[in-house]
């Protein structure tokens, strides 16, 4: 048998290895032929503001899905068309739409700002966007089901979210300047902002929405000052001259600043792709409805950071350690996320630290030099992980809330379960790297890439051990909650959605006691064809985003590696692939062969025991570790993410509030009190020395102003008859 | 022509306001802010100089009543005319908010406004120091009366102190403007108080000595009114006690005076003095940036706490005029548009909400989009403004005005040195993260939450006012206030959508207020032991070059 990696590996290696290392990134052309593209811009804006108006005339209806969805659905076709017009290889083009926030005070680098709104459509562009506006579109339509218990006012709340979502992330990709760009990364902030305080009564979301703006403005900032750093190197911030100035050595003024452009740009990434260190918002982030949490928080969002190294990519190779720590922070990022992942109990936050960890191993993918790796990595994450998350909302829509997996046992035998619990099968397959599953291929890509070089090597084991804990951790929700006896407790929502659809979150206490007096005449709620029909068409979709994944395999060219090494991608940081023995006489392709496809497998069955076939047993292992005084402290901080929150609250919140009451308190008693109430007081004497017997307060300013101003005008009399004199 | 109109319009305003009939005034107020405003907007539309930077009428045609060297000819050049659509346009909305609130003596808070605007208008139109002047100090005897009159709990406090503050600083103001004219006036022979004259005369004859203290003397008032760090202390009590009128206005325009002062009058007439003080100005910046944020946090009184934004805002705005390049400057011009319109706004909507409630303590409320879901949308609508968003108004002047500081290098290749650079920058864009802190934590408070109504009975869905003198008004904003937040909502969209439109404009302006500073910057640096190596300047040149040979 060949094994599976090998071929990947080489073939990775012939394209991106040597000629194009050096490759020149194409100048782009401008194509004013191109401008209907705006209109995937202008759309989801037009949806927004129909959504606006729906909730105006107070409509009860489905209407803003329809418009939402319609809108999105016209964006992916003229996606679609875009890309079949141009197909995976041609070059950049420009289409300027119009002027923004743009001034020139001479002309040419550094005499000029421009920014403006329009597009560098190039075949990355057209991979990122194919999948935003396809699971774009599914996911609205799956959610105008899911959602139809807010229907009225949050129904339209909801869909404007999601409009204003798909307006930012379509501007997020295809800008072609970095300005825009950045408008896209707050634009997408804003509409996760509003999506996950969706349920803005429940103070825990409120809270979430409000870490996940604050987490990605730290970011933002990054992003902001490498802007900066560029123009001041660069003298542009537009994509195509920047691009330009990496072929032209004596393009770019070289201050000492320039080397850290990369690591500025870092932060927004891991920012917004919830990275260490800022990658706590993502977890409380899925207090957000379920579809939100799909779109946003797993798809498509949370990867905008790894779309943005892998388009500055030219960049990041102003210093040298600048992809090293990408990728040393991905893996980081993606083992110890799935530490947090293996002790969760609610299904979704088990989703969120997987997501978190798997974005880490496309940071990783990034840093080694394999960007193909990477971004077919984010591919067929985006179908397998919405999958995953869709599943995961099917279960809470049908058991009123509940999401704990200790409480959820034997749904595919639940009557109208059957297809989310099989899709969820494919969705855990596929995350754990299932051998030739499309999340097994694009995970490879980036170990062996990892492998093959020495002082990536670290990192390579570290991404075997992580695919066992997440192989370990998936099935361990799908064994659960799908397998084994059925047995089930409602959630708390109990009946949220039959009868009070306005102001059913007002009643949860409530309702939940109503619904464990009479537990046993719970019924799920099925989902019907909107959910399942998604289910399904994702299921297919992550199937099929395994078909690069097999060409490559046969060393065929498959079109998303076409569509990476034809962008800005191309310039993966330089290679030194080694085939001498890793590790038990294995070459590095060999290595992760073998121990990839067993950690998928040895993880599976591990949860198959503890999750299926002895599920006290699991419980006995925890209970054991909690009891012993040593080990107690791995259970507790696994569940509470090491912690993380209470140290950053520990570190920066507390001080940063002792320290404003402070400044308060200074403003207020010492500046306004001392100093300025003090000299207030010096007119008040002057005024009591001339005028015993009028002491208010008043009348002291008054008489000093009225003094002060017939001093200065004297002085001015005496100029002024003074320059007469003169003249 | 004559702008002139303008205040001759909004002063007959005062006069029928305070002469007709009670139930009137507020009609004959709102009608003479409109005309105004119809007015300013044709005087817009003829403006023949929105791209050439000139002033328009010309300041020295000599036809113009003249006395003392006190032209009474009023006119501007692009900022000017930016800053007066901003005062025409908000002055109806201001007046149209304030009908339900303010159910007594009438007649004189509408006279009283009109007279505000009507000093308003003096000064952002005189070309000549003392008519500026004039208008400048007069706009502190309308707010005056406005705070304290129909003002809260605390208001004369307030109003003495908004007053005395005020009006101490801008003494030295005068004085330092009178100091430049006499010496022009031992120069040429003749007094000329006119602003171009005197800066022609300021930036040229004057030593760095002079100049210097010229330039604190001038900066003494403007940096109270903007207000900067130290001296901003009177800002949070005027707010907090001024009825909703008088924050408007006090924030959306009465503050751009400051600013408008440093822009126009002390950069330009005394620039060897702002280069060696940018680097204590960019600190002062810094500090009402974050310390001002930080104070922020820990409000609990909505209107002080946007009152204290409003200080930590106007910080980037010294910032980009500190940083004595175009991109800072066009940013700063920017930013006192948007602010105006964002933080007037965000006033406007604290206002309504007071006239429900009748409190501001952000303990005592949670969750009030599902009481006033539109109201709700507005809040959070001009929340975003202000923290910044891209795609509103906010974004575009703040991030320009910290652009305009990182780039403030003296060694930069854009052809105008600066004295701060990118750590100034750094920190100040610390403010970014902070604003988002505590505007999010406003509106998660006051918007979003367990639905909390000040004062109600336990039913959430009963009216909270019933009894209380105001049944007149809707539980949600009625048709007046949703036209009044509209106008606004729709301006800080179009501006920061296409901002290109203030930009463009204000280009020309800019590079007239900054002619005289790159070689002054790099004489200061020079003397401090920075040279600029010019070797960045140099690398620029050539690719420059190459490029446009290459095009």
């Amino acid at each position: 048998m060949m094994l599976p990696s090998l071929m990947l590996a080489l073939n990775d290696a012939a394209a991106g290895h040597g000629s194009l290392a050096d490759a020149v990134i194409p100048k782009a052309v401008a194509a004013p032929e191109l401008r209907w593209a705006g209109w995937i811009l202008l759309l989801p804006a037009i949806s927004a503001v129909l959504c606006t108006l729906l909730a105006v005339l107070r409509t009860k209806s489905k209407l803003p899905a329809l418009v939402t969805v319609l809108s999105l659905g016209t964006c992916f076709a003229m996606v679609l068309k875009l890309y079949l017009s141009r197909g995976p290889d041609a070059g950049p083009v420009v289409v300027h739409l119009w002027d923004w926030m743009n001034f020139s005070w001479g002309g040419g680098p550094w005499k000029s700002f421009q920014a403006d709104i329009s597009l560098y459509i190039d075949s990355l562009t057209m991979l990122w966007m194919l999948f935003v506006t396809g699971l774009g579109t599914l996911i609205a339509v799956y959610a105008s089901e899911y959602m139809e218990g807010e229907r009225g006012a949050g129904y339209c709340r909801f869909f404007f979210g999601v409009s204003i979502f798909l307006l930012a992330m379509s501007a997020l990709v295809m800008a072609d300047n970095l300005l825009l760009l950045y408008l896209g990364w707050e634009g997408v902030g804003l509409a996760s902002y509003l999506l996950i305080g969706f349920y803005y009564q429940k103070p825990a979301a409120v809270a979430a929405g409000k870490k996940a703006f604050i987490m990605n403005r730290i970011g933002d900032l990054g992003l902001a000052i490498g802007i900066w750093l560029i123009w001041v190197n660069y003298g542009s911030i537009e994509f195509n001259t920047l691009f330009q100035a990496f072929g032209d050595a004596a393009r770019g003024v070289g201050g000492w600043d320039r080397s850290l452009i990369p690591f500025c740009l870092m932060l927004g990434a891991f920012g917004k792709s919830a990275q260490l260190p800022l990658f706590t918002w993502l977890p409380d982030a899925m207090e957000g409805p379920t579809p939100v949490s799909a779109l946003i928080h797993a798809a498509t969002m949370v990867t905008a950071g790894v779309y943005l190294i892998a388009r500055m990519q030219p960049l990041f190779t102003l210093h040298p350690d600048a992809m090293a720590t990408v990728a040393w922070v991905g893996a980081l990022t993606a083992l110890l996320s799935a530490t947090i992942g293996m002790a969760q109990y609610d299904i979704k936050r088990v989703f969120a630290y997987s997501t978190v960890s798997q974005l880490g191993y496309m940071f990783m993918g990034l840093g080694v030099g394999t960007a193909f790796g990477a971004a077919y990595h984010v591919f067929t994450h985006a179908f397998f992980k919405a999958l995953l998350f869709l599943t995961a909302g099917a279960v809470m829509h049908g058991f009123a809330g509940q999401l704990d997996l200790r409480r959820l046992s034997g749904l595919r035998k639940v009557p109208g379960f059957a297809i989310v619990s099989w899709t969820m099968l494919v969705g855990c397959l596929w995350l754990s790297a299932f051998p030739y599953t499309a999340g097994f291929f694009s995970k490879d890509l980036i170990l062996v890439q990892a492998m093959s070089q020495p002082r990536f090597q670290v990192l390579g084991w570290i991404g075997l051990i992580t695919a066992a804990m997440t192989a370990y951790y998936t099935f361990r929700v799908w064994f659960r909650v799908c397998a084994g006896p059925v047995s089930y407790v409602p959630g708390e929502d109990a009946h949220a959605h039959d009868d009070h659809g306005d102001h059913g979150h007002d009643d949860h206490g409530h309702g939940a006691k109503a619904h464990d007096a009479h537990a046993g005449e719970f019924h799920p709620h099925a989902p019907r064809f909107a959910i399942n029909g998604v289910l399904l068409l994702i299921c297919l979709g992550a199937i099929l985003a395994g078909i690069p994944g097999i060409q490559a395999l046969r060393g065929q060219h498959n079109w998303v590696q076409e569509m990476v090494y034809h962008s800005s991608a191309v310039r993966a940081s330089g290679v030194d692939h080694v085939t001498t023995p890793v590790a038990f006489g294995l070459d590095p392709h060999g290595v992760v062969s073998v121990f990839g496809i067993s950690a998928a497998i040895g993880g599976i069955l591990i949860a198959l025991w503890l999750h299926l076939l002895d599920r006290r047993m699991a419980d006995r292992i925890r209970t054991a570790l909690l009891s012993n005084g040593l080990t107690r402290w791995l259970p507790t901080s696994m569940e509470n993410k090491w912690y993380f929150d209470e140290i950053y609250h520990a570190l920066f919140r507390l001080p940063m509030w002792i320290t404003s009451h402070l400044l308060h308190f200074f403003d207020r008693h010492f500046i306004d009190g001392l100093l300025v109430n003090g000299i207030g007081r010096v007119p008040v004497m002057v005024g009591r020395l001339f005028q015993p017997l009028y002491n208010g307060a008043l009348q002291g300013y008054a008489t000093s102003m009225a003094g002060g101003l017939i001093l200065v005008l004297a002085w001015v009399a005496w100029r002024w008859l003074g320059a007469g004199g003169v003249s | 022509m004559n702008p002139a109109i303008l205040i001759i319009m909004a002063l007959a305003g005062a006069v029928a306001t305070g002469v007709g009939p009670s139930r009137w005034a507020k009609w004959t107020a709102f009608l003479s802010t409109m005309a105004i405003f119809a007015v300013s907007v044709v005087f817009a539309v003829q403006f023949p100089e929105w791209r050439t930077g000139k002033y328009w009428p010309s300041v020295d045609d000599g036809s113009a009543m003249k006395a003392f060297g006190i032209n009474l000819q009023m006119g501007g050049d692009s900022v000017n005319m930016l800053l007066l659509l901003l005062t025409t346009f908000m002055m109806p909305l201001t007046i149209a908010g304030s009908f339900s609130a303010i159910t007594e003596r009438v007649r004189e808070y509408y006279g009283w406004f009109m007279l505000l605007e009507a000093s308003i208008l003096l000064a952002f139109l005189s070309q000549n120091l003392i008519t500026f002047y004039v208008g400048y100090e007069f706009t502190l005897v309308p707010m005056f009366f406005l705070i304290s009159i129909w003002g809260g709990q605390e208001r004369r406090t307030a109003a003495i102190k908004f007053f005395l503050f005020t009006f101490l600083g801008s003494i030295f103001t005068l004085a330092a403007g009178i100091y430049v004219a006499s010496r022009a006036a031992d120069a040429t022979g003749a007094w000329d108080f006119s602003i171009a004259a005197l800066t022609k005369f300021g930036s040229e004859q004057l030593s760095e000595r002079e100049q210097f203290w010229v330039f604190l003397g001038l900066m003494a008032g403007f940096a109270v009114k903007t207000p900067t760090f130290p001296v901003h202390t009177w800002l949070p009590w005027a707010h907090d006690q001024a009825p909703t009128g008088g924050s408007v206005v006090l924030a959306a325009v009465l503050l751009k005076l400051g600013t408008y002062g440093v822009y126009r009058i002390a950069l330009p007439m005394a620039p060897a003095g702002g280069v060696a003080t940018a680097t204590f100005f960019g600190v002062l910046g810094i500090l009402a940036i974050v310390v001002t944020a930080m104070i922020c946090w820990v409000q609990t009184d909505v209107k002080k706490l946007i009152a204290y934004s409003s200080v930590s805002h106007m910080g980037f705005v010294i910032m980009g005029l500190f940083a004595f390049n175009p991109i800072g400057m066009q940013g700063a011009v920017m930013y006192m548009v948007s602010h105006g319109l964002s933080t007037g706004a965000l006033f406007l909507c604290i206002g309504m909400m007071y006239e429900r409630f009748h409190t501001k303590d952000m303990e005592q409320m949670s969750g009030l989009a599902r009481h006033m879901p539109v109201w709700g949308c507005f809040m959070v609508l001009f929340t975003l403004a202000s923290l910044g968003l891209p795609g509103l108004n906010g974004f575009v002047g703040e991030f320009l005005c910290l652009m305009g500081t990182f780039v403030a290098e003296h060694d930069q290749p854009a052809g105008y040195p600066g004295v701060m650079g990118p750590w100034f920058a750094v920190v100040a864009a610390v403010g970014l993260i902070l604003g988002a802190m505590y505007l999010l934590i406003m509106i998660g408070k006051v918007v979003w939450g367990p639905l909390k109504v000040p004062g109600a009975s336990a039913d959430p869905h009963e009216h909270a006012h019933g009894d209380q003198g105001h049944g007149a008004l809707s539980r949600d904003l009625n048709f007046r206030e949703v036209a009044i937040l509209l106008p606004i909502a729709a301006a800080c969209l179009v501006t920061g959508l296409y901002p290109r439109m203030m930009l463009d404009v204000t280009e020309p302006s800019v590079r007239e207020a900054l002619i005289s500073y790159p070689e002054r910057v790099n004489q200061f640096n020079a003397e401090h032991g920075k040279v600029n190596s010019s070797a960045k300047a140099k690398v620029a040149a050539i690719t420059t070059t190459s490029t446009e040979a290459a095009r």
